[in-house]
């Protein structure tokens, strides 16, 4: 005989147009279990969650909480049903205190006057059971992200959440505050609290879960437990298919070093300083993984590279050409290729055709010209050409980019910067929020640049393609480079204590 | 959804409202107040011609644009207003539209929209403009300029000021330093003077800031000051100071007895109908414009009316009579 | 020069300062409570129109100054409504609703001054606190005291209320769960929402205290200067909205740049007067209360971001 679980969620469909968010899902949690929700973007976890919290109304099936069916048409009814859910971007008021964040919304003891002692009181025991250390009378503006996501979650267990969703937790914690939080929700679930943790970092989602169930496209494709599987598994039944998490890297003998940074600093956009004397080298042949948590001056560094960002001293070599403060076309004419971080930004015009982006860096090239006009069969002939070497997934030449997955964005990308035969790669956050197949593409070219003899330097906060693909390993914080290692000699545990400052 | 649909329609809908009350009370307001007995928007002058007027404050202001209302009353005409048009471009837009309907004759009142005229009056040759106050016509053969000498009334009024207050102070709310206002007041200083007073001079930087005038007044009775006078449409809240303090209050433009029964003791009154029938003669002859006209004491244009219920003693009466008369022959200059 | 320095000028010159910062005060602390959750409301200045012609016209009336008041506040009120159901519930932008305001209260304000009043006539003056009906006569001996008298006691009611309103309303956002809701909506509607905090109630609410007290600005205006006139307010209501911003959403530092306004518009004025500030200047003269307030503010008032949601409408996604 099986105990009733806390959530039960039973064949839910819901349907936006055009869209089958949830196909026939049914889901359950209960008390004392960490439960992963595990899919990619748009597979219909968030489409579900809101659902539960009741954000949208399903088109069909049902919300059982403890047996019972629970009808949550707004976020304060599911608070009510103790639902707790702590969103990837924190639902806090900057300018209130952590004490006004959690009373609001919830009637005073006094009334009209708050009740703010007896709030902070009250507050302050849950993080003694719990080891949510915070200050209740301090601005939330004044926390670091790893303090907020406690306020959150002390926001949910004040409401004596029994059922508390996460999700991201981890997207914007460095690797010691993860291992905190695992430690705060295991106690958590110790003392019957039911977890839904929403994840796609698979080494987290397998140390941490009870049991998983994955998600694509809208509809479940089946429910494991980590003893039962490890990270291939759960990926290919992510995408449904046979993916390569880590490429193949051929052993390639390191060439000179082709991209040279000498005691680069830099300053941020509100003028305190965010690179702070970096020194790094590059070699042909080579990918040197950037690694920390965003925010350290890594956003800075590619900039002053790329020539977007002046540098405040020191200088920065491709070759022999000193290219300190050039501009980005000059940087560009030394052989260098740049995928931004932010690829709606810096990457691509949105609202630019797909063969426009394509030709945006070399629109000059006398080679698309016929007289002083473009050569538009020319221009139609290097598009298809490059959107099918990259295999982006676009309907025609002429979409609008924007209208594009993030995936087939960052492919168009670097087919455009692949294309110009770069003697340097500088890619920033190359497959952050790319879908799984996607991120293995760009992940084999770049090894393929590699093999080719390319210099890349790669910036990315993500732990796993780190180490999946660098050759040597940067580590930044706080605007300096703390330690550079070789990828045999790294391990999880030493790159998070150096990301953490330690 | 359909309650949210009809609220929509219903929230443009007013909005819609709003703009057209907005805009419509703003503009073109027939002065149905004033004398004169035609109806609706056409305006029918005695004297035949079509009549519009564009003016700065309101045409009920017991001031400037007022006094303007009420000189066209006293011909006979009834003319159409757009009045409120601080704003100059908003006013260049009224005095164009009216040129546009072909009416005969546009008063443009206010020094302000002389630069509006000198672009629009060329454009329509058929059309006469009036224009004060203004001492010039700036060359343009369709425009009449007309022009108050305020510093006329306003030496009597400062005369009179002076033999009340036996050398004492008085405190003079300006508005501008500009036009007729600064006139009426260096004369209204002269006046003073001649009598053995002297006068604090404060020219608050506005034609129509109440709050303003009623702080500057206040500020004239703080330091002592024993009788005020002020020009422009804020003046009220000066006269309100003076009823409250029971000093003896000059107006000028308009009669301003409405505003104190008591102690208006005399205003000076712009009797603009004096040059405007002169004008209008001109007009009918096909003369559209190329003078200017000012108002006096001797045309009559000025006029001091006296407030019976204020009690003047004989002597000063009879000195303000002597010193019209003294204007009038040249013997005194008010300049 | 030295007439201005003497201790009785001084105060008297305090004195009109004071007064002449009410209205001001009235609307900007109205307009902060607004702002505050994430509203602006530019038709400020058409609404004390409004509400000044409502409260001039119970006193020609019945000449009761309390029928003028509440003239002031129901006005207001209604028009808060107005405001409200526009911008919050129909999520219209708040820019130019409020210009619509401000163009309707500026209209229809003299559309209703033309048809029923016409001529500017004065009504009675708003008492000050020894001229009251019956309790008059306990006040004479503070308003006779010297120095205190006429800077503190030589005032209306209405002046009273005003500066109490200064801590009230930094009670009501700071202590009170309402004055909370106000801040979170304005700063982060989305988190507000997701604790079950309406954030269409808490700002349409704000909306009706901020236009109320504007409507009451335009009142203690229209009564104070014992007239009623085309576009009285003059822009009051825009530099109450400047006043709110430059003092930094704070009631304090707001009630600190409406009576610095006051005071250098008073001064100025008595320096004229004085011809301190010879004939000439006055065009100068006439800006330096906007100047030098808003300079003071900037320097002085603790330089915060505005509350982060201001003008953004909200709906749920």
């Amino acid at each position: 005989m099986e105990r009733t679980p806390l959530l039960s969620m039973h064949n839910i469909t819901k349907t936006f147009p055009g869209v089958l968010a949830n196909d026939d899902v049914s889901f359950d949690v209960h008390s004392g279990e960490v439960h992963t929700l595990l899919g990619e973007n748009g597979a219909g976890k968030s489409t579900l969650m809101k659902i539960l919290f009741g954000l949208y109304q399903p088109d069909s099936g049902e919300i059982r909480l403890r047996g019972e069916i629970a009808a949550i048409d707004s976020p304060t009814s599911a608070i009510e049903h103790r639902v707790g859910m702590v969103h990837q971007h924190f639902m806090l008021v900057p300018t209130l205190t952590v004490a006004e964040n959690v009373a609001l919304g919830l009637p005073s003891a006094r009334g009209f006057r708050t009740d703010l002692d007896a709030v902070s009181e009250r507050i302050l025991e849950i993080s003694n059971q719990y080891g949510l250390a915070v200050d209740p009378g301090i601005e939330i503006w004044k926390l670091s992200v790893g303090e907020r996501q406690r306020v959150e979650i002390i926001k949910a267990l004040y409401r004596d959440a029994e059922l508390l969703v996460l999700d991201e937790p981890t997207a914007v914690l460095t690797p010691q505050e993860v291992d905190d939080l695992f430690v705060i929700l295991r106690q958590m679930t110790n003392d019957g609290t039911g977890i839904i943790f929403i994840s796609h970092k698979l080494h987290e989602v397998l140390e941490l879960s009870d049991r998983i169930t994955v998600l694509r496209n809208g509809a479940v494709t089946g429910s494991t437990t980590p003893a039962e599987s490890d990270r291939q598994q759960l990926a290919e039944m992510m995408v449904g298919r046979e993916v390569k998490l880590a490429p193949d890297k051929p052993a390639v003998d390191r060439g000179p070093a082709r991209l040279q940074l000498r005691n680069v600093s830099v300053k941020g956009d509100r003028g305190t300083v965010a690179v702070d004397d970096v020194s790094l080298d590059v070699h042909a042949g080579e990918i040197v993984g950037i690694a920390g948590v965003s925010g350290n001056g890594q956003r800075e560094l590619a900039e002053t590279i790329a020539g977007l960002r002046n540098a405040q001293g020191g200088s920065v070599r491709i070759d022999s050409t000193d290219l300190t403060n050039a501009s980005p076309a000059e940087v560009r004419a030394a052989g260098f290729a740049y995928v931004p971080e932010e690829r709606m930004k810096d990457g691509a015009v949105g609202e630019f055709e797909v063969s426009e982006n394509l030709l945006l860096i070399n629109h000059g090239d006398p080679q698309f010209r016929k007289g002083p006009l473009f050569d538009f069969a020319k221009i139609r002939a290097h598009s298809q050409r490059l959107v099918d070497q990259f295999s982006v997934k676009t309907p025609t030449l002429d979409t609008p980019t924007s209208t594009l997955s993030g995936g087939n964005i960052q492919k168009l990308i670097m087919a455009r910067e692949l294309d110009s035969s770069p003697t340097v790669i500088l890619a920033a956050q190359p497959t952050r929020g790319v879908d799984i197949g996607a991120a293995e593409y760009i992940h084999s070219q770049l090894v393929q640049q590699r093999s080719d003899g390319v210099a890349i330097l790669m910036v990315s906060e993500d732990l796993d393609e780190i180490l999946g693909l660098a050759d040597r390993i940067a580590v930044m914080f706080d605007g300096k480079i703390v330690t550079v290692i070789e990828r045999e000699s790294a391990t999880r545990e030493a790159l998070g204590l150096a990301m953490a400052g330690g | 959804m359909k309650n949210k649909k009809i609220l929509k329609l219903l929230g443009a809908l007013f909005a819609f409202t709003l703009l057209a009350t907005a805009c419509g009370s703003s503009s073109t307001d027939s002065a149905g107040e004033s004398d004169g007995g035609s109806d609706g928007g056409s305006a029918e002058a005695s004297t035949g011609l079509s009549v519009a007027v564009v003016a700065p404050s309101a045409s009920d202001d017991v001031a400037f644009t007022q006094s303007m209302i009420d000189s066209l009353g006293r011909l006979g005409v009834s003319p159409q207003v757009t009045d409120g048009t601080f704003v100059v471009e908003e006013a260049a837009a009224a005095i164009r539209g009216f040129a546009e309907d072909g009416t005969d004759v546009v008063v443009a009142h206010g020094t302000q929209y002389g630069g509006s005229l000198e672009e629009i009056a060329p454009d329509f040759p058929e059309t006469s403009f009036i224009w004060g106050t203004a001492t010039d016509n700036r060359g343009l053969d369709n425009v009449f300029a007309y022009n108050p000498a305020a510093d006329q009334g306003g030496y009597v009024m400062g005369l009179i000021a002076g033999n009340i207050v036996g050398g004492e102070d008085i405190g003079v709310v300006g508005p501008v330093e500009a036009g007729d206002a600064v006139a009426y007041i260096n004369g209204f200083a002269l006046g003073a003077e001649a009598a053995g007073s002297s006068t604090s001079i404060v020219y608050t930087g506005s034609f129509s800031d109440v709050a303003l005038a009623t702080t500057t007044a206040q500020a004239h009775v703080d330091n002592g000051v024993s009788a005020l006078t002020g020009t422009s449409q804020s003046a009220v809240g000066a006269v309100n100071i003076a009823s409250a303090n029971e000093l003896p209050w000059f107006g000028t433009q308009s009669n301003t007895e409405p505003w104190s029964e008591d102690f208006t003791v005399v205003s000076q009154v712009y009797h603009w109908d004096v040059v405007l029938a002169e004008m209008f003669a001109l007009i009918e002859d096909g003369t559209l414009g190329g003078q200017a006209f000012e108002l006096t004491l001797e045309n009559e244009g000025l006029v001091l009316e006296y407030n019976d219920a204020f009690e003047l003693d004989a002597d000063v009466r009879a000195a303000a009579d002597e010193a019209v008369a003294g204007i009038i022959s040249g013997d005194i200059a008010t300049q | 020069m030295s007439e201005f320095f003497t201790v009785s000028v001084i105060f008297a010159t305090l004195s009109t300062s004071i007064r002449f910062a009410v209205p001001y005060l009235f609307a900007a602390l109205g307009e902060t409570v607004g702002q505050r959750s994430g509203v602006l409301n530019l038709g400020v200045d058409g609404i004390m129109l409004l509400g000044g012609f409502g409260a001039y016209y119970a006193v020609l009336e019945t000449d009761s100054h309390i029928l003028g008041v509440i003239a002031g506040l129901a006005v207001g009120l209604l028009m808060g409504l107005v405001y409200g159901v526009v911008t919050v519930f129909l999520h219209a932008k708040q820019g130019i609703s409020g210009i619509g305001i401000f163009l309707f209260g500026l209209g229809f304000s003299d559309l209703l001054f033309q048809e029923l009043v016409g001529t500017p006539l004065p009504i009675r003056p708003l008492p000050r606190l020894d001229q009251l009906p019956a309790v008059g006569g306990i006040f004479e001996p503070l308003v006779e005291l010297p120095v205190v008298g006429p800077l503190i006691f030589d005032h209306d009611l209405l002046t009273f209320l005003a500066f109490l309103l200064v801590p009230a309303v930094t009670w009501l956002l700071r202590k009170t769960t309402f004055g909370m809701n106000v801040r979170a909506v304005g700063e982060n509607p989305q988190a507000a929402d997701s604790l079950g905090v309406s954030v269409a109630r808490t700002r349409f609410i704000s909306i009706l205290i901020g236009s109320t007290l504007a409507g009451l600005a335009g009142a203690t205006l229209s009564m104070q200067l014992a007239i009623f006139q085309q576009n009285l307010t003059n822009g009051i209501g825009f530099i109450a909205v400047a006043l709110v911003y430059f003092g930094a959403w704070q009631p304090r530092w707001v009630m600190a740049g409406a009576l610095l306004y006051g005071i250098v518009t008073a001064t100025r004025i008595r320096w004229q007067s004085l011809d301190i500030i010879p004939q000439g200047a006055s065009d100068v003269a006439a800006m330096a209360p906007a100047v030098i307030t808003i300079l003071a503010l900037v320097l002085l008032a603790s330089r915060v971001r505005g509350p982060a949601a201001l003008t953004r409408p909200f709906s749920r996604h």
